[in-house]
């Protein structure tokens, strides 16, 4: 059984993750493609601020949370939103660093992996309880919607057990073996879900901040003020 | 195009043929004309919305009726999404139901047609609270428009439009009324003290500012005209109006029809380099300030001449000392000011009209949510030209009317006509007890003459 997993583990690790990820960025690049030949509205007024500057201000948005009045009035949530995505990278990063270099994987760093996968797995618990009782979040919610947040919860359970068993000497376990098995589906499954809007948040932020930078809404140039006093 | 001499408005009269329902016909080129309104910003837009429900707590419809979750602004947008994701969403294409995804039927169109007109004043206050930058306003936009060239939109909306397309201003103000309603304004100026010399210069060449206005002063609210001269005189300023197209708004700008907005643009640019202005003026409007100066030169391709409005230029003359104010006047009155959506939050002004407030007033009090964060008040987006709708626009004002209510101020000032109206039915139906006023009015008897 030991031998059977460990060779399932192998052939989860590499050839069908590259080939996984191999697909899940093709899929990126035609995605992007197709967004990138939509044509941009035309901007031809005189500006009041910087399109550039704008748009470097809104990407940085998601790590300023007093930019907005709905992550400023819910700092619990936003912190929520930053352990969950954290965990997010690190739990992706665990399934590359295990095969590849295993040995960056020690204990210690192994432990803050787990940390944070268990605080996203209780968080992913709670946005599924907020997405089935909240009625305004219940109303706008998709089947979508709940598979993704179940999925990433139960990824952040799986990967936190797969991690403790690494910890405790047993690397080839059933656990590591799912934790491998959803990675892969992962990769195959997420350019079609609502988990790849990673890739369309550098658009809807480069947009907004082309757009109200260049009216001096975000960073403001004041040399640029129709009643510059100067 | 009209020129000097010719008839105001488009040479051939124009009534847009408007339906009362979705047919399947219109739904069938509902569907051709969608890839068309596809920018890069309205399909992220479509394509980027998380559900994640930050911008319920954004939206002045679903924070002043709690009670209806259908107006939670990504529940709104969703009518559209859906549609979008049912012809362009890869999973969509398998499991449709399964990402929420819906084809165009009659009855996801009259939804569309209750929350994308009825239900959002395109204000951008739920975009300014999206983690993703979803554009609400252009999105909204993109689906009126679709819907708008189909027939679908609120008839006295496209009345309106059709109006300033034949008449060359959205309330047919005929050009010898309009010239005679100055005459008679720049008397009655004359007539105050200090004033008798002071002019309304119509079709004068080569003024620095082509002063343009809102129909409804000349139609109901003159006092307003007068001030804004006032102002202008106090201060020194070569300015003219011109008899043609002094119209600043652009309703098409609400519905959609970008072949509309273009024409009005175009008639007031060729107005502006006829009279060779240095200045295009919007005067207290928000939608029209938005309009001339944001939106018009892409809609002609750039213009000539530099465009202001008279907030900012008002804060340049207190800021540049061309005016002096005597503040007693106003004792014993505590003044707030809405920030007008498309003046703030789309238009960059701010501070411009906080200068002018507190060179004419001493007490000033802010709402709890202004400037970028203002709440609508609920006259954006048409929303006024949309008698349909007029209960629940009146019930989104509510969040605002209880902001004014809790500075205890005794004037609501704001620089947009449309708020204006808005302001005066929300003030009176949540028995706030404030007089709603423009910037000019508050400025203009403050004067030191």
């Amino acid at each position: 059984m030991e031998n059977n997993v460990s060779h399932a583990l192998y052939i989860l690790q590499e050839p069908v993750q590259y080939l996984a990820l191999s697909f899940m960025a093709l899929m990126y690049i035609i995605k992007i493609r197709q967004m990138l030949k939509k044509p941009i509205p035309p901007e031809k007024a005189e500006l009041k601020g910087d399109r550039v500057t704008g748009a470097v201000e809104s990407l940085a948005n998601v790590l300023k949370p007093w930019s907005m009045e709905s992550t400023r009035n819910n700092m619990f949530f936003y912190a929520e939103f930053m352990i969950f995505h954290i965990a997010v990278a690190l739990t992706i990063g665990a399934t590359f660093f295990i095969p590849l270099v295993p040995s960056l994987m020690t204990p210690a760093v192994s432990k803050v992996f787990m940390l944070f996968m268990g605080l996203a797995f209780l968080i992913g618990l709670r946005r599924i309880h907020r997405r089935l009782t909240v009625p305004e979040i219940k109303i706008i919610s998709s089947p979508d919607d709940y598979f993704a947040i179940s999925l990433m919860t139960v990824f952040f359970a799986v990967g936190f057990v797969a991690m403790w068993m690494w910890i405790s000497g047993s690397p080839d376990t059933g656990w590591m073996w799912i934790f491998f098995l959803l990675t892969t589906f992962f990769l195959l499954y997420v350019p079609f879900s609502k988990i790849s809007h990673y890739i369309l948040y550098p658009f809807g932020r480069v947009n907004f901040g082309r757009t109200f930078g260049g009216r001096g809404v975000i960073h403001r140039d004041v040399k640029k003020q129709t009643w510059n006093p100067k | 195009m009209s020129e000097q001499g010719d008839k105001i408005g488009a040479n051939e009269e124009r009534k847009w043929p408007t339906k009362t329902e979705f047919t399947p016909e219109m739904l069938e080129e509902m569907e051709k004309l969608l890839p068309g309104t596809l920018n890069r910003v309205v399909t992220a837009s479509l394509s980027g919305c998380i559900h994640c429900g930050m911008c319920s707590d954004a939206c002045h419809y679903s924070v002043s009726i709690p009670e209806d979750k259908t107006l939670v602004p990504a529940y709104k947008a969703d009518r559209f999404r859906k549609w979008y994701k049912s012809r362009y969403d890869w999973m969509a294409q398998v499991f449709p139901s399964f990402v929420g995804a819906k084809k165009l039927d009659k009855e996801l169109a009259d939804e569309m047609y209750d929350k994308l007109w009825g239900g959002c004043t395109m204000c951008r206050r739920c975009t300014f609270n999206c983690p993703m930058g979803v554009d609400y306003g252009m999105m909204v936009r993109a689906a009126r428009s679709i819907m708008q060239k189909v027939g679908r939109v609120p008839q006295h909306l496209q009345d309106t439009v059709d109006t300033h397309y034949n008449a060359g201003n959205n309330m047919a103000v005929p050009q010898d009324e309009f010239v005679e309603t100055i005459e008679w304004i720049e008397e009655e100026l004359q007539d105050e003290e200090g004033c008798e010399n002071f002019k309304i210069p119509v079709d004068q060449k080569g003024a620095q500012y082509f002063l343009t206005l809102n129909p409804r002063e000349p139609k109901y609210y003159p006092l307003t005209i007068q001030a804004t001269a006032k102002v202008l005189n106090a201060a020194g300023v070569d300015f003219t109006i011109s008899s043609r197209y002094w119209d600043l708004t652009n309703y098409a700008l609400f519905n959609g029809n970008d072949p509309d907005a273009k024409q009005f643009a175009l008639w007031q640019a060729e107005d502006v380099k006829r009279l060779g202005c240095e200045y295009l003026l919007a005067g207290e409007c928000g939608h029209g300030f938005r309009a001339l100066r944001w939106e018009l030169p892409n809609w002609v391709g750039g213009v000539p001449f530099k465009i202001t409005s008279v907030m900012e230029l008002m804060a340049k003359l207190v800021l540049e000392g061309r005016i002096k104010t005597d503040k007693s006047v106003w004792d014993g009155h505590r003044a707030t000011y809405h920030d007008s959506c498309n003046i703030a939050r789309s238009g960059g002004v701010t501070e411009e009209p906080r200068i002018v407030i507190r060179a004419a007033i001493k007490d000033f009090v802010e709402m709890e949510h202004n400037r970028y964060d203002s709440y609508c008040c609920g006259g954006g987006g048409g929303a006024l030209a949309m008698p349909e709708f007029t209960p629940r626009r009146l019930a989104a004002g509510k969040i605002k009317a209880d902001e004014i209510k809790a500075t205890g101020a005794d004037i609501c000032l704001q620089s947009c006509h449309n708020c204006t109206d808005q302001l005066k039915e929300i003030i009176e139906h949540y028995h706030v007890n404030a007089k709603v006023m423009n910037l000019a009015e508050l400025l203009a008897p403050a004067l030191v003459l």
